[in-house]
């Protein structure tokens, strides 16, 4: 037996370790990891478990930000040396890439999940009213406990409920700040300026020649107002009455 | 012969055993990437099963993680990490070897092609195919060790770990783990040599 025999066996079985390898260990003992991400509102915190992303906040304070972390999911979260595939996605989600990133929302309620859920199905370029929300999870009168849930969304940014906006298209609030919600709504391409200038001319809809209508915040549409095929409408029975029909994509409720 | 267990030079332990002393959770990351390629690889060699080697690995680091919290300051700024954490995956890999199926004589890579090494310059497919039999054939005749020589016999002649080292690793004196690694090293050669005739 020669030492290059001895090397080659050791070359040989010298095993590469596979990229959730830490990950899988961090599942194991039960801490949660957290990196600094970029965003279009500044470096925030991004933490994450097992399943997926568990948190973004705005970078501060490392010690704040872990006391904040356990208080409210009961784990310990510690800075992360190395990226893994969760924390890349989320970083390239932050950076605006159209990746898709896991979420962990298990300490989230089945309410605050799918009122979440549903938030996460909102377009770049988009706003949606509570109201709207409300609908579509099928509890059309619980607006306010929409805007609570999405008040508790512990992924801002990566779920974005800063797409959730008042009825009347006022921004409205948010865990960032009301200012940081209208910069991302506009980095997005929503182009709030010609969406208050519709309200401001007391239209709550847009209405298109080719027989549909839409909410003021469906994609640029409020860009268009006044020019061809496309005017303002007061109410729903203003479309009703131009025998226009909804949206299928932003599926307008009654103002 | 460079050892293939170099990650953590004594200097980088001796931060990571006064990192661990002062917090387990914020250091123990480091802990994780300094070891994790030592340990899955000491663990696939033990086990000749890359499958579960990183099941077993990753048990390694969560026991370890448990035991830290279970030492004082003191005790955890003193580890000799790479021979404590290759203890635990020694224990745990014996253990492994003894629920497991009976292995076959050979080694269990998945189509007997070897993997590339992970140095640079990695030879190209021909030279790969030409040099497989002679590393399958230690790596055949290490699989026939008996649990007793083997981890001695790695230790020293593939990972080139101190004796002090083992001895620590496994928990034995000087003495045994020169005996267990040298007379591991006769029955290897002796099986290479029997193959040869």
């Amino acid at each position: 037996m020669t030492e290059s025999n001895l090397r080659d066996y050791r070359d040989a079985t010298l095993r590469a370790v596979s990229p959730n390898f830490t990950a899988k260990v961090f599942a194991g003992i039960g801490v949660d990891r957290y990196t600094n991400c970029s965003s279009a509102i500044g470096d925030v915190y991004v933490a994450w478990s097992t399943p997926g992303v568990s948190a973004v906040r705005l970078a501060g304070d490392e010690r704040t930000f872990e006391a904040w972390y356990g208080e409210r999911f009961g784990r310990r979260a510690v800075p992360a040396i190395e990226d893994d595939p969760i924390s890349e996605a989320a970083r390239a989600k932050l950076r605006g890439e159209d990746v898709t990133v896991p979420i962990d929302l298990r300490d989230c309620s089945p309410f605050e999940q799918r009122v979440l859920h549903t938030a996460a199905e909102i377009h770049r370029g988009n706003a949606r009213p509570y109201r709207w929300l409300a609908r579509e999870i099928g509890a059309p009168d619980a607006t306010r406990a929409v805007g609570n849930a999405l008040g508790q969304n512990p992924v801002p940014l990566l779920i974005p409920c800063h797409r959730v906006i008042r009825t009347d298209c006022s921004v409205g609030g948010y865990v960032f700040g009301s200012e940081a919600k209208r910069t991302l709504l506009e980095g997005e391409g929503l182009d709030l300026g010609a969406v208050e200038n519709v309200i401001g001319h007391g239209f709550r809809y847009i209405g298109h020649e080719e027989g549909y209508f839409c909410l003021p915040t469906c994609g640029d549409i409020a860009t268009r107002v006044n020019t061809t095929g496309y005017f303002g409408l007061r109410s729903i029975e203003d479309a009703h009455a131009h025998g226009l029909s909804p949206c299928g994509t932003c599926r307008p409720i009654a103002a | 012969m460079p050892a293939a267990c170099a990650v953590a030079e004594p200097d980088a332990n001796a931060m990571l055993a006064e990192a661990l002393a002062h917090d387990v959770d914020r250091a123990f990351e480091d802990v994780v990437i300094a070891f994790r390629q030592p340990i899955v690889t000491f663990v696939a060699r033990m086990l000749r099963d890359d499958a579960r080697a990183e099941d077993v690995a990753q048990e390694v680091f969560v026991r370890a993680y448990r035991a830290l919290h279970g030492y004082t300051a003191e005790r955890r700024a003193e580890l000799r990490l790479r021979s404590w954490l290759l203890a635990i995956a020694h224990n745990l890999t014996r253990n492994a070897v003894r629920d497991a199926p009976p292995a076959s004589d050979s080694l269990e890579f998945d189509d007997g092609t070897p993997r590339a090494g992970l140095t640079d310059g990695q030879p190209g497919p021909e030279v790969v195919v030409l040099r497989a039999e002679a590393w399958q054939s230690v790596g055949d005749a290490v699989a026939q060790l008996s649990p007793a020589l083997r981890p001695a016999f790695v230790m020293r002649y593939v990972d080139d770990l101190s004796y002090d080292e083992i001895a620590e690793t496994l928990g034995q004196p000087v003495g045994t783990v020169k005996a267990s690694a040298h007379r591991g090293l006769l029955a290897v050669r002796a099986q290479l040599e029997m193959n040869d005739d």
